[in-house]
């Protein structure tokens, strides 16, 4: 009962004018970031959180977590039209989304997108209204020792699902971990890595850095793999006679739906793991549940309602530990982590009980904005499509002068722009040679807060280990860590 | 041209040199407790750098154990460092110029490369963009701009 009379809260805030215009900027721009291949939610966000300065902060973080799951829906419609993926969490959609629209059922694939996601996205808000505060309620007992763990789980997590080599993975990690020490030592303000400079004192900001690994080095990487130069292949939908999908596609993958949903959302809420690993395996289990597996590839609507629906359901899933503990599981979590810091507000257990009308109007917002989305996925693609036709000749310089005077109005200061354009040839070099951006920025964002745990927890222990044997919840988290890691490397195994 | 796995390499050592110069700080000036005898500030710093600079000794070691044909860059590497020179020229030309004018300057040059044959267009957007910019982040937001060092273009 306590959930709903929250909710009812949650609505009213939600419901204002303000918020709601905000809620829709939100969304639209969340569909522009998702439809621009190799532009993420992280830089988005990134990017537009400077002109979130002069806003309530409830409005801000409503129009910034919209961008987040936004970019989930608009991902797919170059996957289904231009077999691109606008999102890495959109991979697996041009798996049978593309063969659909060659087949003349573009439209159809194009809805059934948008009420998958639309599915999945409602049902990870509706588990995150059921589960935030069971969670929050879980982790106020948690100390330092069991954030530390938490935050190597996430990173470890993060770097056994690297496609690609793990090496490279713990290097990018640690690489933010590094940079995370530069600036004043909170325990003894002694200052470190800070080179004479005034204006490294307060450390590294990972907004230059998010911008420029996200932002500029994505799109060097565009320009280098020669995408610009391709010619827009998109298929026609308008040509088609049946735009809606038939009542067949509807009964053939309403399980599809439900289960991709439930599995999403539970990845979503493993730091680290992600949109992106929820796609691909639900992918994976559709298509060996199904009777007819050889369909899958050439345009089965299981193949594309199952990805649809598990990013989005994860992408919910991830707001989880991001309100419940205040940690990120993603690049994209780890922007919005920064933002609620910026405004004064840390999540965390006690989130929910001492701000619950931001915490509650974040959350109502996202089933008003999931439905928003439905309605412009379905009835504004015309204008989308429009968009996918921007080339990117014109594009690239747009993107590059926002990443540029956005880092410089966030504090007017010329060294984070440099840091910015040195992050963007860092994060083109880290993208073309398997790195991971990703687990850069989280470890940048996580790693004051793991110094300092695991300071706390040796102080706590007189410079013992022990402790994490000692503690019930540590133990269960070095438990679902192992599971995490043993599951990853099966996984890499198997894709040798 | 040189070869995919000789840059990667390249990248790798990169990383190693700074790794080390970061462990060595970390190791010198940084102690290992404070004055308290609490960990001190060098502690975290000295896990991370040696943690760093084995990775990248082993990923250089692994990496040149299975090193194969080398590959030939791809064919937009010409595009994409235009690309990224362009970016530095304008975080350059934002401290001599200001924000607005160098808006509209790296605009105007990179369309000019880009997208050539379309002069109307390539100027209406230059102008335009930049403009738009400036009013939303110097007049909505009351964001801070690069004033420049030529009062007159501020």
């Amino acid at each position: 009962m306590d959930i709903f009379s929250n909710l009812l809260i949650g609505l009213s805030v939600a419901l204002t004018p303000v918020n709601l215009a905000f809620l829709f900027a939100g969304v639209m721009l969340g569909m522009v970031v998702g439809i621009i291949p190799g532009f993420g939610p992280a830089a988005g966000i990134a990017i537009l959180l400077p002109i979130t300065y002069g806003m309530n902060p409830t409005s801000a973080v409503i129009m910034l977590s919209a961008i987040y799951y936004g970019s989930m829906y608009g991902g797919t419609i170059t996957s289904i039209l231009l077999n691109t993926p606008g999102e890495s969490s959109s991979v697996a959609s041009t798996f049978d989304g593309y063969p659909l629209a060659q087949q003349g059922r573009a439209g159809p694939a194009l809805v059934m997108q948008a009420v998958a996601s639309f599915i999945g996205g409602t049902f990870g808000v509706i588990l995150i209204t059921l589960f935030t505060p069971l969670f929050s309620l879980v982790t106020r007992s948690f100390g330092p020792p069991e954030f530390f763990l938490l935050v190597m789980m996430g990173l470890m997590t993060l770097i056994a699902m690297i496609d690609g080599n793990w090496r490279y993975g713990v290097i990018s990690a640690l690489i933010g971990f590094a940079l995370g020490t530069m600036g004043v030592d909170l325990e003894t303000g002694q200052t470190r890595f800070t080179f004479g400079s005034a204006e490294m004192i307060g450390g590294i900001d990972f907004i230059p850095i998010a911008i420029g690994l996200f932002g500029l080095g994505e799109l060097y990487y565009v320009f280098y793999q020669g995408m610009h130069l391709e010619g827009a292949g998109i298929v026609q939908y308008r040509k088609e006679k049946r735009f809606w999908p038939e009542w067949r596609d509807y009964v053939e993958t309403r399980f599809t739906v439900v289960r991709a949903s439930i599995l999403g959302f539970f990845i979503g809420v493993i730091p680290g793991a992600g949109a992106t690993i929820a796609s691909l395996m639900s992918y994976s289990l559709e298509k060996s549940l199904s009777p007819t597996p050889e369909k899958f590839g050439k345009g089965a609507m299981a193949g594309l309602v199952g990805p649809e629906a598990a990013n989005n359901a994860a992408s919910s899933g991830a707001m989880v530990p991001l309100l419940s503990l205040g940690l990120p599981g993603s690049a994209a979590t780890a922007v919005l982590l920064a933002a609620f810091l910026m405004w004064g507000l840390t999540p965390g257990p006690l989130l929910m009980t001492e701000k619950p009308e931001f915490a509650w109007g974040l959350i109502a917002s996202m089933y008003l904005g999931n439905m928003a989305l439905l309605a412009l996925n379905i009835f504004a693609i015309p204008l989308f499509v429009l968009m996918i036709k921007l080339p990117y000749r014109i594009l690239a310089p747009a993107v590059i002068l926002i990443c540029t005077i956005g880092t410089y109005s966030v504090n007017g200061s010329m060294l984070e722009t440099w840091l910015m354009f040195a992050a963007g040839l860092v994060g083109f070099f880290m993208k073309l040679y398997g790195y991971s951006p990703a687990a850069l920025v989280l470890a940048l964002v996580l790693g004051p807060l793991a110094e300092q745990s695991l300071r706390q927890t040796l102080t706590i222990s007189r410079g013992s280990f022990g402790i994490f044997l000692e503690r019930p919840a540590s133990i269960w988290i070095m438990g679902v860590t192992v599971v995490i890691l043993v599951a990853g490397i099966l996984l890499y195994r198997k894709r040798q | 041209m040189r070869g995919e796995g000789t840059l990667r390499a390249g990248f790798l050592l990169a990383i190693l040199f700074l790794a080390a110069l970061y462990t060595y700080i970390a190791f010198t000036e940084l102690s290992y407790l404070s004055s308290a005898g609490r960990l001190g500030p060098g502690f975290m710093p000295r896990i991370i750098g040696v943690a760093l600079v084995a990775m990248c000794a082993l990923s250089l070691h692994a990496d040149a154990k299975h090193r194969g044909a080398e590959h030939s860059v791809a064919p937009g590497w010409r595009s994409a460092a235009v690309l990224a020179l362009l970016s530095g020229v304008l975080v350059a030309l934002l401290e001599v110029l200001g924000g607005l004018v160098s808006m509209m300057v790296f605009m105007g040059a990179a369309l000019w490369i880009l997208n050539r044959g379309r002069p109307l267009q390539n100027v209406l957007i230059a102008v335009l963009l930049p403009v738009g910019t400036h009013v939303v982040f110097a007049v909505w937001l009351k964001a801070s701009m690069p004033r420049g060092m030529l009062p007159f273009l501020s």
